[in-house]
């Protein structure tokens, strides 16, 4: 392959990069890697959880090597400039000006949101704002931008009270106000719902005809690959071609026949005309539930946002007493929550799974066991917050796991796994199945629950 | 409040100093209530008055009492006392003392609480972004006021999710640091993570604006306004001295 | 182009008008509180000082202010976006561990955690801040902002000279703390308000000049009871909570590489 990048003044981002490492690390986590970038294009670039995806991102974005801190030999053009990086020379970057020419959209798009104005207006033009602007010309510029981007109904919105699909757009147009060449969108539609993701896509798609290439970091590219002008898989710290078969084994991986439910097996959990609301609401949030679950059985329920599948999961787990009705249960009950590395305060990983486990008590074998089960072992002593976001989840999951709940409880579990963490979850829940407990499970990936649940409850609102 | 005419935040503050000072200086027990009557007035005006006076009543009732029990039962000057037990010696001066320094205290709190409770916070921000002071500030106001309330959800979603684990029932001095430590630490990690993500995309945003910076949103003003705030400045510094020095005059 | 997109070096010229208001900031305080301790204005039983109590209200919160703005144009994007996180830990931690029956505020912990990874100019920031802020709440906390830079700086100062590195010195800078800045700000308590906002301090202080001190003396007196102890306790447990982050955030600091705050007792 020839190492020098082509020259033509049609490459609006041009990356040359020998080694990456981060700031106390002594291995390199990106080595030779090339990526050119046209206008206009769609660069697909995926890879497992935790293989260097989004630093990847930041350095084509100018957020990556901190001054003083990381290291980063290679080149980098960017609109005509080649920029050098090596140990000896680090180049102190303007990253407000490079954002002119290359912005980022990270994972999570509420970091990205300055909050602290008031309307989505008023965020879009930030960073005018901070450029001195004068006013009008600003009226001007996010009135032309919400036109074009079609986001003229969301203007006079609070920022924060803005959906999760609704935040991502807003941030996109936020990125666009500026008019850079590139965009670089890390995991655009991680934790969207169909409509939701159906928003991005179209965004994406509108940024795209008007000439800004995108460079979409993705763990599936599912969504992308028809339309991906260059297809790449990061493995090992360096670009490969996307293989084609590693297209087809995706499809087919989720693809296995559902066992039918057991009719016979015991009752573990039973509801009846449940009604649950929150104190300080007039209005309750599950007016009347009836819910069986036997063992052995793997329940999904679905609904729209806000039709209290969470509330449902959290009565159960005993979170939350049932305003009226009955409800029985046999067993003990783990849930997992949606935002659960939110409750993670160990040090290492072996320490938060052993949390609460005495010494002497039976459960102490289980932890080696559960870490090995989830494929955390190797990461036995690491921080919880230095594991990619994938590891993270697990290990919630891991907490609850070690206490072998006999009805497992999942809120929106598939958020923040790669491929290989969603496996890990599949087998969790056969496992649970296969000794007797089982599992309810509430997520908007249509897919997993059908591949996984036995039957599906709508909550209807 | 759709009643009151739109104010310009600094013109609110202006006028509070002026108010407050004055009525410190003057130090008049009518004076100071007839601060206090027309604040609530005020506040009742634009229906704060349940609020205010609910805020100002936590706030000032453990003051008057530590005073009271400061200056009014341990008066040390020569004024005969209403009652004398060992080291305690109530005298009517005293008292006047507790009182004086008490009411003093609750100008100061009455009209600060109004302040806050009549000012729009996001026009305070962008008021304060549009004036001459670093944009560091405006920031640092905006950004801390609207994460509080994100943070105490927060705390409250950890506290939920560290119910699950079913520990924390410990007692005595060890399972209360537990406790602590299970509520404290995931907030303190999970925000000051959050801290740093935010940062470099800030950065990226171009703040803080090296130069010039302008708002998109508008703070109303009138060059009236403007008077009325240099007016109530040039009261808020001068008054007071006018006023201590006539008092000084009239006593001698 | 390319010098577009990279940075220029900062002009000498903005560090001198920083460095004139810092020490402009620190004369007036040392200079306000060196007159009220000298002079030690009796004004409050005859004729309650008035004028003092302004005098001292407008110097305390002008010296805060102008440290501020000396310090806070030099501060990092990644120290901005900290302190807003540090005056709401103040205010949260603060009511959590308050609300049991300890006579602790501990509203200081995301002052002093800020001064520990940041410098001691962005402690000093945080707490003036902080009690810019916390006075939209409560306005009576507006002259206090002093000393709240003054747990700051101190905690900035402790961690730039190791007293971190062993998590049981922290307790110890802490005391010492406690006692600097309830020193200096009991002239504040005494002359702007006439005595304390608590009852059990007020009864503190009653008890204090019922054996015949003066106000100055009683306020100090339980200043120094209550003020050490309880930063000691906020800077042990700033401490804990420094040494409970990972290493790659606490690293990230400038101040922490530079000074080596941490010592060998971090997570990987």
């Amino acid at each position: 392959m020839d190492k020098k990048l082509s020259h033509q003044n049609t490459s609006v981002l041009g990356l040359e990069l020998s080694a990456f490492s981060y700031l106390d690390a002594p291995a390199s986590v990106l080595r030779d890697i090339q990526v050119e970038v046209r206008p206009g294009t769609l660069t697909v670039i995926s890879g497992h959880s935790g293989s260097g995806k989004s630093t990847l991102g930041f350095i084509l974005a100018g957020l990556l090597p901190r001054y003083g801190m990381d290291q980063l030999s290679g080149a980098i053009v960017i609109d005509g400039t080649r920029i050098e990086f090596s140990s000896s020379s680090t180049p102190h970057i303007d990253i407000a000006q490079w954002a002119q020419h290359v912005g980022m959209l990270p994972q999570d798009a509420g970091h990205y949101l300055s909050g602290i104005r008031g309307t989505v207006a008023e965020e879009l033009a930030f960073c005018l704002e901070n450029d001195g602007v004068p006013r009008a010309q600003m009226h001007q510029r996010v009135a032309e931008l919400a036109q074009r981007l079609r986001l003229g109904h969301l203007l006079k919105r609070h920022p924060q009270q803005l959906s999760g699909g609704q935040e991502r757009i807003v941030a996109l147009a936020a990125l666009a106000i500026s008019e850079p060449d590139v965009l670089v969108i890390d995991e655009p539609l991680a934790g969207l719902d169909q409509q939701a993701a159906k928003l991005v896509l179209e965004m994406a798609a509108l940024l795209r005809a008007q000439g800004t290439a995108l460079v979409i970091l993705a763990d599936s590219i599912r969504f992308w690959a028809q339309e991906a002008d260059a297809l790449w898989w990061l493995d090992e710290g360096t670009l490969k071609p996307h293989a084609s078969e590693l297209l087809g084994d995706h499809e087919s991986a989720g693809a296995k026949p559902r066992r039918p439910a057991p009719s016979d097996s015991p009752l573990v959990l039973s509801m009846d005309s449940i009604r649950l609301s929150y104190p300080g609401s007039d209005k309750p949030a599950v007016p009347d539930l009836d819910l069986q679950l036997r063992s052995g059985e793997c329940l999904g329920l679905s609904g729209a946002n806000g039709s209290g599948k969470t509330t449902v999961l959290k009565a159960i787990a005993g979170l939350l007493r049932p305003a009226s009705g009955t409800m029985s249960l046999t067993g003990t009950t783990g849930l997992l929550l949606q935002n659960s590395s939110d409750q993670l305060f160990e040090r290492t990983v072996l320490r938060e799974v052993s949390f609460g486990i005495p010494k002497k008590s039976s459960l102490h074998q289980r932890i080696a066991e559960v870490l090995a089960q989830l494929g955390l072992e190797s990461y036995a002593q690491t921080h919880p917050y230095e594991l990619p976001a994938s590891a993270r989840r697990l290990l919630a999951l891991a907490t609850v796991m070690v206490r072998e709940p006999k009805i497992l409880l999942l809120d929106e579990p598939t958020e923040g796994l790669d491929e290989l963490g969603e496996a890990k979850l599949r087998a969790i829940i056969a496992a649970v199945l296969a000794r007797g407990g089982a599992v309810i499970l509430s997520t908007h990936d249509e897919e997993f629950m059908h591949s996984v649940a036995h039957r599906v409850h709508h909550m209807n609102q | 409040m759709p009643r009151l005419p739109r104010l310009h935040p600094f013109t609110t503050l202006a006028l509070a100093v002026a108010v407050v000072t004055m009525a410190t200086a003057a130090s008049i027990w009518w004076l100071s209530c007839a601060v206090l009557a027309l604040c609530f007035l005020v506040s009742g005006w634009s229906g704060h008055l349940k609020k205010l006076a609910m805020l100002s009543g936590a706030m000032l009732l453990p003051t008057f009492l530590s005073l009271l029990l400061i200056h009014g039962l341990i008066a040390r000057d020569a004024s005969p006392a209403i009652a004398e037990w060992g080291p305690l010696r109530v005298t009517n001066h005293g008292l006047e003392v507790a009182l004086a320094l008490g009411l003093r205290t609750t100008v100061l709190v009455v009209v600060g609480l109004l302040c806050g409770l009549l000012i729009d916070k996001h026009q305070l921000v962008a008021a304060i972004d549009l004036s001459p002071v670093p944009p560091q500030i405006g920031y640092l106001l905006a950004a801390t006021l609207f994460l509080l309330p994100q943070m105490a959800e927060k705390q409250r979603q950890i506290g939920e999710a560290q119910t699950l684990r079913r520990m924390g029932t410990g007692s005595g001095l060890a399972g209360w640091f537990q406790r602590v430590r299970l509520r404290a630490v995931p907030l303190v990690l999970g925000s000051m993570q959050d801290a740093q993500d935010r940062a470099v995309h800030l950065s990226a945003r171009g703040f803080p604006a090296a130069g010039a910076h302008t708002r998109l949103r508008t703070v109303p003003d009138s060059s009236m306004q403007r008077g009325i705030r240099w007016t109530a400045v040039i009261c808020a510094v001068l008054g007071p001295v006018v006023i201590l020095a006539l008092a000084r005059l009239g006593g001698r | 182009m390319s010098s577009n997109l990279l940075l220029p070096e900062e002009s000498s010229s903005q560090t001198l008008r920083r460095r004139l208001l810092a020490v402009a900031g620190t004369v007036i305080l040392v200079a306000t509180y060196l007159t009220l301790i000298i002079t030690q204005p009796m004004g409050i039983v005859e004729g309650l000082g008035q004028g003092v109590a302004l005098g001292t209200f407008a110097a305390y919160l002008v010296a805060a202010i102008l440290l501020l703005l000396a310090v806070l144009p030099d501060l990092p994007v990644s120290t901005l976006t900290l302190i807003p996180v540090a005056l709401a830990l103040n205010i949260i931690l603060g009511q959590f561990v308050g609300s049991v029956m300890v006579p602790l505020y501990l509203d200081s912990i995301g002052t002093v955690i800020v001064g520990f990874l940041a410098g001691r100019r962005a402690g000093a920031a945080t707490g003036v801040l902080s009690t810019l802020v916390w006075s939209l709440f409560a306005p009576t906390v507006l002259p206090f902002a002093a000393g709240a830079a003054l747990v700051g700086f101190l905690a900035g100062t402790a961690a730039r000279f190791g007293a971190l590195r062993r998590v049981y010195l922290a307790p110890v800078a802490g005391l010492v703390a406690g006692v600097l800045v309830g020193v200096v700000s009991s002239p504040v308590a005494t002359f702007v308000y006439g005595g304390t906002s608590g009852v059990g301090t007020g009864a503190v202080v009653a008890a204090f000049r019922s054996m015949g001190d003066s106000l100055l003396s009683a306020v100090t007196k339980q200043a120094l009871i209550s003020d050490p102890g309880d930063k000691a306790v906020v800077f042990l447990i700033a401490a804990l909570l420094v040494y409970a982050l990972p290493k790659r955030l606490s690293g990230s600091f400038a101040f922490v590489r530079r000074y080596r705050v941490l010592g060998k007792h971090v997570s990987k």
